[in-house]
This record gives C-alpha cells, structure tokens and sequence, in this order.
C-alpha cells in the first residue's frame, strides 16, 4: 500500500454521466480555471454547517452516502454521485466495460415509493417508446410509468395491488 | 396596522389546521389580539406551528388512521377548549360542507363561506350550471356527470378531442385525465374514476372540451355577509406540475387593465350567485387568443394568497376573521389597487432530479433571507421533519419587486440565500426557472414543465467540478491517509467536516 500511494500522482472523479475530472496529487486546495488557479476551500460553522468557499460565494455541501470509492455528495442542493478512481483502477474499468459491449436492457424502476395499480404490460408484449407501462399510486397520485424506449417486455416484476420501494426493480426491457 | 377591534364575538380561534398556514393564522389572529388553539398530533408532537398557539390541545393519544385534521366529529375539540371559531386554513376540512355546517350547529364560528357556497362550488357540476346560468364562458362539456365510457366517447365526438375528464367533487389537480383519441378514452375515464373515488369518495365525473397550452389565472374573491363582493386582482399560476402549483405570481403579465376588469366582473359574478361571503378564489383558463373560460370555484384561502396580499396590502386571513364576525367590507372595488409585482416559490422537499418524487426527512438546518423584498411564510424550523402523511411542503418564499423585472431579479438573489439541509428541494428547479427565457418573458402556458424544460435544475458552470474535487478530497483522506489538510473551524478544529456530517449513510 505505501507503495501504490508513491506512484499515485493523479485521481480521477467519474460522474454518473460519465464525466471525468482528474485531480492531480498532493490534492491542492485550489483548481485551475484556463490559466487561473482559484481557492477552494471547505469549511463549516454552525449555522450553516459544512460548505464550500469559492469565487467569494458559500455553497452548502452534504455528503449523502459514501461507500468505498464512491460517495454522493449534495452540491448546493443538488446530488452527483462519483466514483473516484486511480490511474490503474481506471485502466481496468475501461478493460471491464469493452469486454461487456452495449447496454441493451432497460430496467424500469420505481421512480418514488407507492403502490402498484395497474400493470398495463406482459411479458413477451412490444412497447413503444412512451407507452404507458403501469400505474403507480405515490403521494395519492396515480402515476403512469412510461417506457423510455422501443423494445420487448422480457421480464415484469411488478404485480398489481403491491407497494414497491423508490428503486425497486418493476420492468425489464430489451431495447430493439 | 391593524385596527382596534370592537365587538369582537370571536375569541379563541380553533386551527384546524398543520404547518405553514397554521403559523400564518396564528400570526394574524395575535395582531387582532385573538387566542388560538393548535392541535398536536402524534405525528408531529415537536411542530413549528404548536410554539405559535395560545392553547394546545393534546391529541397525540389519538393513533386512529384519519387525521385529526379530516375528521369530522372532532370538532368537539372546539368546546372543550372553550374556541369559540375555527379556522380550517387549506386543504383537510376547509371545503367540507358538512363540516362548516356542523360548526354552525354548535354554535362555533366558522371562518369561511357558508355550507351552501361550499357545496354548490365544491360540486363541479352544480357549479359549471350556476356559471352557465350567469352567462360565464366555459369549456364545452357535458351537461352534468357522465356514467361511463361510450357516453364520454359520444360527448367527446360532439365537442371534438382533446377533451379532458374532470372528477366533480375534485381539486387540487387529482381525478383529472386528458383524452386525445377515442381509443385512449376507457383506460383514461377508469383511471379518472378510480383516482376520483379514492380522493374525494366519489367517482363521479364529467367531460369538458381541453383548452390547449391555456394559462391559469385566478382571482381573489373577498365578500361580507352584507352582499358585498369584490376582486383582489389576479394570480397567474401556470408553472405546475401534475397540475400541482410550483410558482404563483400577481399580477399576470398576460392581462391588460381591460382584461383584468372583465375578468374580474366575472369572478365576482360567480361568487355573488352563491350569495359568498369570505375569501374564496375564481380560477379560469386564458388561451392564446386572450379568450378565458371558468374552471372552478375554491371555497377557502389558499395557498398562494400572499402574492395577492403583497400587491394589495391586505391581510386576506384578517379579512375573513372580520367577515367572520359579521363586520361589512370596509374596501370598495374602487379601493382595490394593484401595487407592485410578487412572486411566491413553493420550496418542497421533492427531489427534482428524480421526477420530483417526494423527499421527506429531518431538515438539518434552515436558513432563510432576511432582505425586505422577502417575506418567507413557513411551518418547519431546523430540526422539524418533513413526514410522508402530510404534504411535502417547507417554506413558501414570496418576493416582491416594482414590477415583474425586479421581483424575478430579487427572487434570484433570495432563492441563493436559502440554505435547507437534511432533504432535498425544489430549490434547484426555481434557480433554473428564474434563468429561464420564457419565463423571463412571461410566454409560458400550463404546459411549460411538461414540454419546455430540458433540464429540470440549475447548477453554475463549475459547480459540478467543485463536487467532484470534494469527492476526490473524500477519497484522498479515507485512502490515501493524506495529513496535508487542515480545515479551520471556529469548534472542534481536528475534525473533519464529513465527521461532523450526521448523514454519511451506507450505500
């Protein structure tokens, strides 16, 4: 370990959008913008709690859930997820993700907690982009789910009359 | 700012009521030297709006499944508290007829309309004919509620698609489904039915044609039990959601002097069918041809009646105590002038970068502008929770400036100055709304979240990179053991923020 830490000169920020930010090592408290580099700074007190100081400007920061590499974190109200990764690992992702080819799955999941009213596919049906799928009941709404793309319904975990959890697995589609 | 009162028979107001506009009530009703009695529940025993009232009435050994706030037979709370009024603020009782009538039978004062205005306006259909009869332009629809679907398809083939099934007991935008082609009109009018008994305990519905891309403008009603009504102007409140209001402002940039007053003659006329008295509100559609058309009638104040109060300067909730107690207007529909422009932000904790879906939680910290353009109307403080049995609503932020330009000027500055942890909010959707060219010109229609947003949240060039550093500082301290940060606090100088952060969850 304290020989990878020696090599380590740079990491890498992976957006879930797949953006990358790399941060070269000893992590410096400024960042570079064209040819300026600028303060930042994280710092808390007590009636705002943590936050970050730049360009003169306070922005609120939370650090929503963290997990080995990967950390979300709340920027001024609103949510990134990274994953942080070093020369290597990234390396080897990039190895990972060419040998695993396309996506051609979509899963629909719950987009809130509710109750599942109507399940409007079966297994086997075509959807077409934008076709209601099924209906969820949150917030004494009645929701329709739609499908976000073109394809085959290859799998339906979601039964009617059930209450799911924000995220629960409801759909499966292959996308043709 | 208030007057002396005399002859005040009300004493002790019951609020019937949670959250913001309990507080809201609370605060007029000690201006008029008016006790109040809030109820605690065992939902939210540690509320804002109980630290407001005169009296608490305990009701936290009450575990039954309807809230307090919805049930009927509880209005015996009143008595024992010695209230001699209720106000039911919005939503829960506010437009129950049966509930405004069991007050009167206890010889309780209910701060509203009669029980008579409530159910003619509450009931669609009865309050489409009443319209209709007073020569008010309207959707084309059906006549009164229709029972099933070939008879919808028959209305709709008549007035010609879109149209759109509304419930007749609805409001607040559930029980409604628009219908563009005959094939969609079953699964619709069953959605309809279904959403409209599980609201409002009646399935009825009926059929009207839909107005494309309108405008929703509404106007403040203010009446006496002596007959005298009058307008408060307008509000436009055509950024929604699920027709689910996001953004209030008054005035509207879509009605001149001229509109504005036919408008309001109407919605005057309306309210003077059903003899109204209090405040109450006359919602219309506005096409693009300028051509408006009735929607409904709510029987009570709402949510957004602040942008009117600030235009106006009245206190609406002082109005309706006044009303309440039988006092005549003391304003003429001459006295009515429209000062300014306001704009009100209703901060949810909804998480916008997941449809806003529902983002209950602790609210860590709270922390809100103090400039005078800004008045924040609000029933949580830091530590509160935001629970999933009641709305998702934290604050409303209202703003005011000269004219439309400035308020949304001002309203950019304020919506950077509200700081909420411990949930997410809609504040990244307001940020991105000030920016936003059609709103800026006042060109936007009901539709607009649906079809004119590409991105539903505003963040600054390098705010995303700011994040990505904070993450790689994370990762850096966890892994890489690097001692070459020290952070300044004014306590606890050797702890890491994140420590201090009471939320690192686990994935």
């Amino acid at each position: 370990m304290a020989n990878d830490k020696l090599q380590i000169k740079k990491l890498y920020a992976l957006s879930s959008e797949n953006r990358k930010f790399s941060f070269s090592l000893p992590l410096k408290q400024t960042i570079r913008i064209g040819k300026r580099e600028y303060e930042v700074k994280l710092k808390a007190d007590e009636k705002l709690g943590t936050y970050i100081l730049w360009k003169n400007r306070k922005y609120p920061v939370e650090i929503v859930r963290s997990r080995q590499n990967k950390y979300e974190i709340l920027f001024n109200d609103i949510s990134y997820t990274f994953t942080v990764e070093t020369p290597f690992s990234l390396q080897r992702m990039k190895v990972l993700n060419s040998k695993r080819g396309k996506v051609e799955q979509e899963f629909i999941k719950a987009p809130m907690p509710g109750k599942i009213i109507d399940v409007l596919v079966r297994e086997g049906s075509t959807v077409l982009r934008g076709q209601p799928v099924l209906i969820l009941e949150a917030m004494k709404m009645q929701n329709e789910i739609l499908s976000p793309v073109n394809g085959v319904i290859v799998k339906v975990s979601a039964r009617a009359n059930t209450n799911v959890m924000k995220d629960d697995l409801l759909v499966e589609i292959k996308i043709s | 700012m208030i007057q002396n009162i005399k002859n005040m028979k009300i004493k002790r107001i019951l609020i019937a009521n949670r959250g913001e506009i309990a507080v809201r009530i609370m605060n007029t009703a000690r201006m008029m030297n008016i006790e109040t009695v809030a109820v605690k529940t065992a939902v939210e025993p540690n509320a804002m709006y109980l630290t407001s009232a005169d009296v608490i009435f305990d009701n936290t050994e009450d575990t039954s499944e309807i809230p307090v706030f919805l049930d009927i037979e509880k209005i015996a709370i009143a008595l024992k508290t010695n209230a001699n009024a209720v106000h039911p603020g919005y939503g829960f009782l506010a437009e129950n007829a049966y509930f405004a009538q069991k007050c009167i039978d206890n010889k309780i004062i209910f701060i509203g309309p009669s029980p008579d205005a409530i159910y003619k306006m509450g009931n669609k259909t009865i309050a489409r004919k009443i319209a209709l009869a007073g020569g008010i332009p309207m959707a084309m629809g059906s006549e009164g509620n229709i029972s099933n679907e070939e008879e919808a398809v028959v209305i709709a083939e008549k007035i010609g698609y879109p149209v759109i099934i509304k419930a007749a007991s609805g409001g607040g935008g559930r029980g409604m489904r628009i219908v563009r082609k005959s094939e969609e009109m079953e699964k619709m009018f069953i959605i309809a039915r279904k959403e409209a008994e599980k609201a409002f305990n009646d399935p009825s519905v009926f059929v009207e044609k839909y107005i494309e891309n309108p405008k929703h403008i509404e106007f403040q009603i203010l009446g006496d039990t002596k007959g005298n009504v009058i307008h408060l102007g307008e509000r436009e409140c055509s950024i929604q959601r699920k027709h689910q209001k996001l953004l209030e402002e008054a005035p509207s940039c879509a009605l001149d002097e001229k509109l504005r007053k036919k408008m309001g003659t109407m919605a005057v006329q309306i309210a003077k069918a059903v003899d109204y008295h209090s405040a109450g509100t006359v919602e219309f559609l506005l096409d693009s041809d300028k051509n408006f058309y009735f929607m409904e009638m709510n029987t009570r104040i709402q949510v957004e009646h602040p942008v009117t109060e600030i235009i106006t300067g009245i206190d609406l909730i002082e109005q309706q105590i006044r009303v309440a107690n039988g006092e005549e207007l003391k304003y003429k529909q001459s006295d009515i002038i429209l000062n300014g422009w306001a704009i009100e932000c209703r901060i949810n904790a909804e998480d916008v970068q997941a449809g806003f879906a529902p983002d209950p939680g602790k609210i860590e910290s709270l922390n809100m502008p103090s400039d005078p353009c800004v008045r924040v109307d609000t029933g949580v403080q830091a530590g509160s929770s935001i629970v999933a049995s009641y709305d998702s609503m934290i604050s409303k932020l209202i703003v005011k400036g000269k004219d439309r330009k400035e308020a949304i000027k001002n309203c950019k500055m304020a919506l950077d100055k509200v700081w909420i942890k411990g949930t997410k909010t809609t504040l990244p959707f307001f940020r991105m709304l000030v920016r936003h060219q059609k709103f800026q010109d006042g060109t936007f229609t009901t539709t607009f979240i649906e079809k004119d947003i590409e991105k539903y949240y505003f963040n600054s060039e390098y705010e995303e990179m700011l994040a990505a550093w904070l993450a790689t500082k994370l990762f850096v301290e966890e892994n890489l053991n690097d001692d070459s940060i020290n952070i300044d606090f004014k306590r606890g100088k050797e702890m890491s923020p994140w420590l201090l952060n009471k939320r690192i969850n686990q994935f």
